[in-house]
């Protein structure tokens, strides 16, 4: 008889743990999600419509962050070069819009699918090696994007491209209209992210993060743990690269800075600040950011001063993040 | 192109990559001993670039301007050692890049507070503001010749002072195998404070050095790190001997790229597109440069701790 | 023919030959063990053998398949299984957790992105069956991490059950454990040879003499003798190799 440990008086084993999910404040999401699509409305209410424009770049960058937190947070995969899918998306739609494509759905459709296939062909490259090189050759990837655009001249080079106008939505709704802009993006942003979310807890979300944990054991467990990896990057990327294409489209304006080093590394520290690995670290960290330099930018110029500040005390005295302080949340994702 | 043209050309290369080895040499003994990505190196340099530029423009002494830079720099990085660098040993590599850039974000805005946010005036001194004539034909800017003596000398300092002194002993031991050398008694934080102001004030000189040729203003500092640290991949994380070797690789490829590639391209390409295409390669050229090396050797040329 | 063999496998790194042209076989239902001194590339052969390393010469073959050059995780869904030397589990994790990873292996595709793990009462089944095996069904909801070193090692054991293998790799499962550990450790060995080849590598001698059907001793990454048992217990050359028969008189 096998005794390792002692046996039970009735002999037979327990599951001690239940099958149930982890208990989670399930409404949250759908508040919060109510909260925000009814923002346009109170802001122009107010007479602040300039919070709409912001509050939707915040929801984008929030999504480019939670699709570089599943990459570092949950993946282990530490990119130094996740503006460069942004910057993909973005270039994919001033790429089908100089060429005449004016439906915004296909458009944006082919900045994901683009973005897809440049992560899969730079990740099929940087998987292959580890931990600073693995850093460095993320990074290479992405500058080397960042100066492919700088050099394309019918795309406005280093000046960057405007767009005349954003393409067209159909469905009777006017691209135009900051609010309607707005739901579209409140829509795409909350699909994606809950998509992202229930990623997370699927199989394969649990199986990245074995991967992240010790991924020479889940290769001796059976895992392919290159293919799994690819394709995480992938699905990150296509995140990102949706963010770019919809930044794009808000902004009307596109330009190779969008994918600079330092806006990689700006993600990276929204994902620390937010909370890595933690379920809603990119969105607080994007809001976290994004929020503090448009609060400070209304007293100075010079307002990347007291964020670099920020960034230090909290690398120094709270490593962990920020969502960490918030919704209590019980054991692991699955 | 002529023979005179080309080995003038190759002389910039040389330039520039020397330059790049000042910088890349102290990130490669930081990251190599310390195990610290510090992003805010570049910054050093800018920082030197400013400082060098204020004093020469308010004391007309060049030789002073240098010298506050590396004096400047010193001073700054065992402050910034002291208060925070000192508290990122160990640490997670992510959390060092959120220090580090939170430091870069302050000094950026630093300056453009103390200086506003156009370009900086560096101008040549004037005792090198002439043209050497190297060999017939070649007349070779003074203050280039200068950047090129520096280097040498520098880079010969550095293989003096890591091979043959007692310090540069403790380096080697320490980028080797660091919890050895702790073991073994070495005093590694004297070490590390040693390492991170040599790293500073090296940055510092190439960034007085530089500010005449190049543009002296905010993000100079970003603009740099991404070729030293590619540098310092290429070379094996705390080599020197890689840092130098694999700069001037850097900086020949550079110069092909700006130099000699436009030439051949406009000869086949519309001149707009030559024009652009070059850079372009020089860049691109030295991701592959980096990852061609890594390909056959993982941890970089002349690393410390292959295998 | 042999369920498992090892044909002439080379490895060199530089000038040191680690792996000397070794061939070893193992049967169905046998225990092999290997055994030699520190250094003798014990590891460096089964990282080649389990797909870690590549060899520069030679085969592996299991149950007439030839692995060699097959990454690790083919090799594992082709029946080989390995625990490593230094304990390998996910300590964050409960032993349940552990399991059920394992166990997801080998139950249907990884990329299922929609449905919710929890849901899968299956994985749980067999992770409890596993722990029920190697006999942690009372830990189930403990921090894999705190438990005893011998419970992690039988964890990283039932991790290894998990591909239902027809090899199993045991790098030095008695390592760091005392003698009650390690003679539950040994009776699990016993337990799992009705099911499948194991193939130990062990310093443990009163463990591997009780256990081992043949024993291959590796020298300097050379297979210096393999016999029964006896055969090794009484060889000259091997008894020489361990500085003295002390050692192999006891078992």
């Amino acid at each position: 008889m096998n005794t390792l440990t002692s046996p039970a008086p009735g002999g037979a084993a327990l599951a001690a743990v239940p099958a149930a999910p982890p208990a989670r404040a399930w409404w949250l999401p759908l508040v919060l999600l109510l909260v925000l699509a009814a923002l346009p409305t109170l802001a122009q209410a107010a007479g602040l419509e300039f919070y709409i424009g912001l509050v939707r770049r915040i929801l984008l960058f929030a999504l480019a962050a939670a699709s570089l937190n599943f990459l570092i947070g949950d993946g282990g995969m530490i990119a130094l070069g996740h503006a460069g899918f942004i910057g993909t998306g973005a270039y994919t739609v001033v790429a089908l819009t100089d060429f005449g494509v004016q439906s915004a759905w296909p458009i944006w459709a082919a900045a994901m699918a683009v973005s897809a296939l440049a992560a899969v062909a730079i990740g099929a490259i940087s998987l292959r090696t580890r931990g600073v090189y693995f850093i460095m050759i993320t990074l290479a990837f992405a500058q080397m994007l960042y100066y492919v655009c700088m050099t394309q001249r019918q795309w406005g080079g280093e000046d960057g491209y405007t767009l005349p106008m954003r393409p067209q939505l159909g469905f009777g709704l006017d691209a135009q209209n900051e609010a309607v802009m707005y739901q579209v993006v409140l829509a795409l942003v909350a699909v994606a992210w809950g998509l992202l979310d229930r990623l997370r807890g699927s199989r394969f979300g649990v199986a990245v993060m074995g991967i992240r944990d010790n991924d020479v054991r889940m290769q001796a467990l059976g895992y392919p743990v290159y293919r799994l990896r690819l394709v995480a990057f992938a699905i990150a990327g296509a995140l990102a690269g949706l963010s770019g294409a919809l930044l794009a489209t808000c902004n009307s304006f596109v330009s190779p800075s969008m994918m600079h080093w330092t806006e990689s590394a700006m993600l990276i520290v929204m994902v620390i600040l937010g909370g890595l690995g933690q379920r809603w670290g990119g969105p607080v960290g994007a809001l976290v950011w994004l929020g503090l330099a448009e609060t400070l930018r209304q007293f100075t110029e010079h307002w990347q001063m007291p964020l670099g500040v920020l960034l230090v005390a909290v690398a120094l005295y709270a490593p962990a993040g920020l969502a960490t302080f918030r919704l209590p949340r019980r054991g692991g994702a699955a | 192109m002529s023979a005179t043209l080309i080995f003038e050309q190759l002389l910039n290369g040389a330039g520039y990559g020397l330059m790049l080895f000042l910088i890349a040499a102290g990130l490669t003994l930081v990251f190599g001993i310390m195990d610290v990505m510090n992003l805010a190196h570049g910054s050093l340099f800018m920082l030197g670039a400013y400082v060098a530029a204020l004093v020469h423009v308010h004391t007309g002494s060049f030789a002073l301007a240098v010298a506050s830079a590396i004096g400047t720099m010193a001073v700054l990085a065992l402050l910034l050692e002291t208060t925070v660098v000192r508290r990122l040993y160990g640490r997670d590599h992510l959390v060092q890049v959120l220090a580090t850039f939170g430091l870069i974000l302050i000094a950026d805005d630093a300056v453009k507070m103390l200086c506003g946010p156009a370009p900086l005036l560096a101008p040549t001194p004037a005792a090198f503001a002439t043209s050497v004539e190297l060999l017939p034909g070649l007349p070779y800017p003074a203050y280039r010749l200068l950047i090129l003596a520096t280097g040498i000398a520098v880079a010969l300092g550095l293989y003096a002072l890591v091979n043959h002194s007692r310090m540069g002993m403790l380096v080697r031991a320490g980028a080797s195998d660091r919890w050895m050398a702790v073991l073994m008694g070495v005093r590694v934080h004297r070490v590390f404070s040693g390492v991170f102001v040599l790293g500073a004030a090296l940055a510092g000189l190439a960034g007085a050095l530089m500010g005449p040729v190049m543009a002296v203003q905010a993000g100079m500092g970003e603009a740099i790190l991404i070729p030293a640290q590619v540098i310092v991949v290429i070379g094996g994380i705390g080599s020197v001997r890689g840092a130098f070797v694999a700069s001037l690789l850097v900086g020949l490829v550079d110069i092909i790229g700006r130099a000699f590639l436009p030439p051949v391209l406009r000869t086949m390409l519309p001149p707009a597109v030559a024009a652009d295409l070059g850079p372009l390669f020089s860049e691109v050229a030295m991701y592959a440069l980096m990852a061609a090396v890594l390909t056959f050797r993982p941890t970089g040329l002349f690393s410390p701790k292959a295998a | 023919m042999s369920l498992f063999q090892v044909e002439g496998l080379v490895k060199r790194f530089g000038g040191l030959l680690a792996t000397d042209h070794v061939s070893l076989t193992v049967e169905a239902g046998q225990v092999h063990a290997l055994i030699g001194p520190n250094g003798a590339g014990k590891t460096t052969l089964v990282n080649q053998i389990s797909g870690l390393l590549a060899p520069d010469a030679g085969r592996v073959l299991l149950d007439g398949h030839d692995l060699t050059g097959l990454p690790v995780h083919r090799r594992v869904a082709a029946g080989l299984s390995r625990c490593f030397q230094v304990t390998r589990i996910f300590p964050k994790q409960s032993v349940l957790d552990n399991l059920r990873l394992a166990a997801q292996a080998h139950d249907g595709s990884s990329l299922r992105c929609w449905a919710p793990r929890w849901r899968e009462t299956g994985l749980t089944d067999t992770a409890v069956a596993l722990a029920e095996r190697v006999g942690l069904q009372q830990q189930l909801d403990r921090t894999a991490g705190t438990l005893p070193h011998g419970a992690q090692r039988a964890l990283d054991v039932a991790l290894a059950l998990a591909a239902r293998p027809k090899l199993l790799l045991l790098d030095e499962p008695m390592a760091g454990m005392g003698p009650d550990e390690s003679e539950r450790m040994v009776r699990l060995i016993e337990q799992l040879r009705a099911d499948m080849a194991i193939l130990l590598i062990e310093h443990d001698m009163d463990a591997v003499f009780r256990l081992a059907d043949r024993i291959s001793v590796l020298v300097y990454g050379k297979v210096l003798m393999a016999g029964t048992p006896d055969q090794v217990r009484n060889d000259p050359q091997v008894q020489a190799v361990y500085l003295g028969t002390e050692s192999l008189e006891a078992a």
